[in-house]
């Protein structure tokens, strides 16, 4: 209990530090902001430009399609803000022996390494995904109340818990590999797979996407939980959970493991 | 004499190539891994023609399609090369000022480690998936492979591509010099790219109106001209005018990075004393 | 004992790699290690209070050694012990007792206001806040931190910065602490503030001190003991005064003469009834001066000078201690000499 006072007493820290951040630099922030909803713009309106040509893309209509879209940035946003230090494991830390600062102090190294960063950019994919969200709940596209709003948070969270997972598991590749930012950017871009309806790909990509790298199971197959009343919820958000876990502990590991072969740097 | 002043640029080229060579383990992955976009359009426009009664969207037939996803990515992946990367660390470490002495040129400085990197994304994996896809082409689809002529072409425009795209970035990147945080203005820079050069839908899609727009714009000659004459739809005099287009443009944007260069860099030394 | 070192080893395997642009194509296809050995079986033991320099060239295995008495890395054989505690297993338990302090890399965060950085490190440490006032009020006295305390760290000088990580390395107290290169490209007051800090910090604490550096005046001034190390290997450990006693016997004096032909003629040999060997004159037309180098235990630097001073107009002089450096060349010939005995006598 004392361990968790000391670690929370930390975080507020850096809190702290994040929302000063957020004050001093609004021009910077906003133009942020502004760059993230240019780039989602882009993907609405990609999808625009395709719906007049077709009445339907395999069965889902266009609005569904958004509110898809809309929520698979929530998770999204949720890992970004809190663990985006991660990226740099991947790219700098461990070539440059920066890691070295966290091996020399008395605390856990995955919490010193996710609490030195808050990232304000992951506000942008927060706002995109609620506005979207909101959006389809006016339109009538879903309806939600009573436990499937409890169900939308306890996905929300274990979708971004897959996101850490997968950034975690990639970047402890570096403690091996030195640099593992290219790879854990190409598995970070698997998730826009998981944007659209997965039954369009092929079987063996589907596999990859829902079993493998579970991005099907951040955005998709909960969206369509909400979508279609036939989705059972226990098979789309129930194991969104349990992969949310084992993702999780599997990452976590490897990362352990990484830091005992961790060879710093300057030899 | 000129074959020196040349020579001088060569070696940024060649420690970009080596650099990047020098990850191997990233080699590999990142030639498989770099195609999942190509492979995300692919399946979603095989699924948009799959809903679509007509078997022809926005002028190309699905066999077109299947091309211009591919070549998108074959030619995108040349053309990107953001040398505004480079230009923030200059900035940050403060080489500009280094370079503003040396007696070379800062902006064919960048541009030669540029095309380092196109040099090594030509390697890998461009020719391979171009080559892939002509085998498709005549295997699959039962089309011809593409003719020299037209591959020359192609490779012409493409270059022409790499160079618009690059005066552009430079242009865009001495933002480097006014603010700190480029991450929103390069995403802003990157959403724009994408969607005006018709790298994530071909320009055709759009309505009539915005066409004639993008013909005053340099975005679809970054990517969309080599990659519709690799398709064979320009020819004869069409061909000419979006060629002759794509020289305008490495005119324009070559004047107007000079321009703002030297403003930008009569600052510098008066802020440097 | 504070810091045990037994018969540790460290080594580090990296793929080869090639010269030039053939060289990496080539790289992309083999699969070839390169096993380098950074350090190899040192053991050493170091008491509470004690000050050791530890020193050695760029590469020889200083850095590595640090890296695994603080947790950083693992050896690949033996063990270390600091404070009774194994760092590469109990990593946390030993970091609390430790401060660490790398002159080339800040620890400290970059973006936040030094003060920040304490308060961070003050919960990181665990340490009370009437500890933490007791322990900045003795930093301020030694390391006058209050004056840049509320600028970010990115702004200050590298004094500054230098002076801010001994701090931030000592809040908390520790019983040991590691200096990587501490003076590295500091001015001269800086240097003795911070040799200064090190000595009170010492002297009030009974903390051990470990400290790498290529600095001689650092282990003049701080050091009672040396360990010198070279391509992995510990090649001398002892007192500096033995090391200097035993090896560094060679003294320069120049001279800078008007008439450089007349004090050539200066006979050191019959005048101080010394032999020929025991010194060496080398002349240099240009700037006019003359140096001679000669074995201290022969001749009295005093002697020296008085000699040429009474034989000619004598401009300008300065006088050389050996450098550490070459004192360190001279025992790493003496230790390869000694194991090649080692081996004829096993040999034999």
């Amino acid at each position: 209990m004392k361990e968790i006072k000391r670690y929370a007493r930390l975080y507020k820290v850096f809190v702290a530090q994040f929302f000063k951040y957020i004050v001093q630099s609004k021009v910077d922030f906003l133009l942020g902001l502004m760059g993230f909803f240019l780039t989602q713009a882009a993907g609405i309106a990609f999808l625009y430009l395709v719906f007049e040509q077709i009445p339907a893309l395999a069965d889902w209509t266009l609005p569904q399609l958004i509110f898809i879209y809309g929520f698979a940035q929530i998770p999204r946003g949720i890992d970004h803000l809190f663990t985006d230090n991660i990226w740099l494991v991947a790219w700098n830390y461990i070539v440059n022996g920066q890691f070295d600062r966290y091996m020399l102090r008395p605390m856990n190294l995955f919490f010193q390494v996710i609490c030195e960063k808050l990232q304000p950019d992951a506000l942008g994919e927060l706002l995109v995904g609620t506005i979207l969200l909101i959006v389809s709940l006016s339109n009538g596209v879903v309806t939600i109340g009573g436990t499937k709003v409890l169900l939308l948070v306890v996905s929300m969270i274990a979708g971004a818990v897959i996101y850490t997972s997968v950034k975690l598991l990639f970047a402890s590749f570096a403690f091996w590999m030195k640099i593992s930012g290219p790879v854990l950017y190409t598995a970070y871009q698997l998730a826009d797979f998981a944007k659209y309806p997965t039954e369009i790909y092929a079987k063996g990509i589907r596999f990859i996407i829902t079993w493998v790298i579970p991005f099907a199971f951040v955005a998709y197959l909960p969206a369509s939980y909400f979508l279609k009343p036939q989705v059972s919820p226990w098979s789309t958000i129930g194991v969104e959970c349990i992969l949310a876990v084992v993702g999780f502990g599997i990452a976590y590991g490897v990362f352990y493991f990484g830091t005992k072969a961790y060879e710093s740097a300057g030899n | 004499m000129k074959n020196r002043r040349w020579g001088v640029y060569v070696p940024f080229a060649l420690n970009e190539l080596k650099r990047n060579l020098a990850y191997k383990g990233s080699f590999y992955l990142f030639i498989l891994c770099s195609c999942f976009g190509a492979f995300i359009s692919y399946y979603l426009w095989m699924a948009i023609y799959g809903s679509s009664e007509t078997g022809i969207l926005g002028g190309l037939t699905r066999n077109e399609m299947i091309l211009y996803v591919f070549m998108t990515y074959v030619t995108g992946n040349l053309v990107n090369v953001e040398i505004v990367g480079y230009m923030e660390n200059d900035v940050r470490e403060g080489a500009v000022v280094m370079n503003l002495i040396k007696p070379i040129d800062y902006r064919l400085s960048l541009i030669s480690k540029a095309l380092g990197c196109v040099g090594y994304r030509f390697l890998a994996p461009s020719i391979f998936v171009w080559i892939g896809l002509e085998i498709y082409k005549a295997a699959v689809m039962g089309m011809n492979v593409i003719s020299i002529g037209n591959a020359l072409l192609y490779l012409v425009s493409t270059l022409f591509s790499v160079l618009i795209y690059q005066l552009f970035d430079f242009c865009f990147g001495l933002m480097a010099f006014v603010t700190t945080y480029m991450f929103g203005l390069k995403m802003a820079k990157n959403a724009l790219i994408s969607f005006l050069t018709g790298q994530l839908i071909p320009i055709s899609f759009f309505p009539e109106i915005f066409q004639r727009i993008f013909d005053f714009l340099p975005f679809s000659s970054m990517l969309y001209t080599p990659v519709m004459i690799y398709l064979g739809k320009y020819t004869g005099e069409a061909l000419a005018v979006v060629l002759l287009r794509q020289v305008i443009w490495i005119v324009v944007l070559y004047g107007l990075g000079t321009f703002l260069w030297q403003r930008i860099t009569k600052r510098l030394i008066v802020l440097g004393g | 004992m504070e810091i045990e070192v037994r018969n540790v080893s460290k080594e580090f395997v990296s793929p080869k790699k090639y010269p030039g642009l053939k060289g990496a194509v080539k790289g992309l296809f083999s699969n070839e290690k390169v096993r380098k050995m950074a350090v190899e079986d040192i053991s050493f033991s170091i008491e509470q209070g004690e000050i050791v320099g530890y020193i050695g060239s760029n590469g020889a295995g200083k850095s590595t050694t640090i890296k695994m008495l603080t947790g950083i890395l693992e050896p690949t054989r033996g063990e270390c012990l600091v404070h009774g505690i194994n760092p590469s297993k109990e990593r946390k338990k030993n970091a609390q007792n430790i401060g660490v302090v790398f002159g080339q890399r800040t620890q400290l965060w970059w973006d936040l206001p030094l003060s920040e950085s304490f308060t961070i490190l003050k919960e990181i440490y665990n340490v009370s806040d009437d500890e933490y006032k007791a322990q900045m009020k003795f930093l301020n006295q030694v390391l006058e931190l209050e004056e840049f305390f509320t600028r970010p760290v990115r702004n200050l000088s590298l004094g500054q910065r230098m002076r801010a990580d001994l701090g931030a390395a000592l809040l908390h107290n520790p019983k040991v602490l590691y200096l990587d290169e501490p003076t590295i490209g500091l001015d001269l007051v800086v240097k003795d503030n911070i040799r200064k800090a090190i000595r009170e910090i010492n002297e009030k604490y009974r903390t051990t001190v470990v400290l790498t550096t290529h600095d001689i005046e650092d282990i003049e001034e701080l050091c009672s003991r040396i360990i010198i190390i070279d391509d992995g290997r510990k090649i001398y450990d002892g007192s500096l005064a033995e090391l200097k006693e035993k090896y560094g016997v060679t003294r320069k004096v120049t001279m800078e003469v008007k008439n450089i032909k007349e004090a050539l003629q200066v006979d050191l040999s019959s005048l101080l009834k010394v032999p020929k060997e025991a010194y060496q004159i080398t002349a240099e037309m240009g700037t006019n001066s003359v140096e001679i180098a000669f074995d201290k235990h022969c001749l009295g630097i005093s002697e020296v000078i008085a000699q040429y001073m009474q034989h000619t107009e004598v401009r300008d002089i300065q006088i050389q201690e050996t450098e550490l450096s070459e004192i360190v060349k001279v025992i790493y010939r003496h230790g390869m000499e000694q194991e090649n005995k080692q081996e004829e006598g096993m040999v034999s």
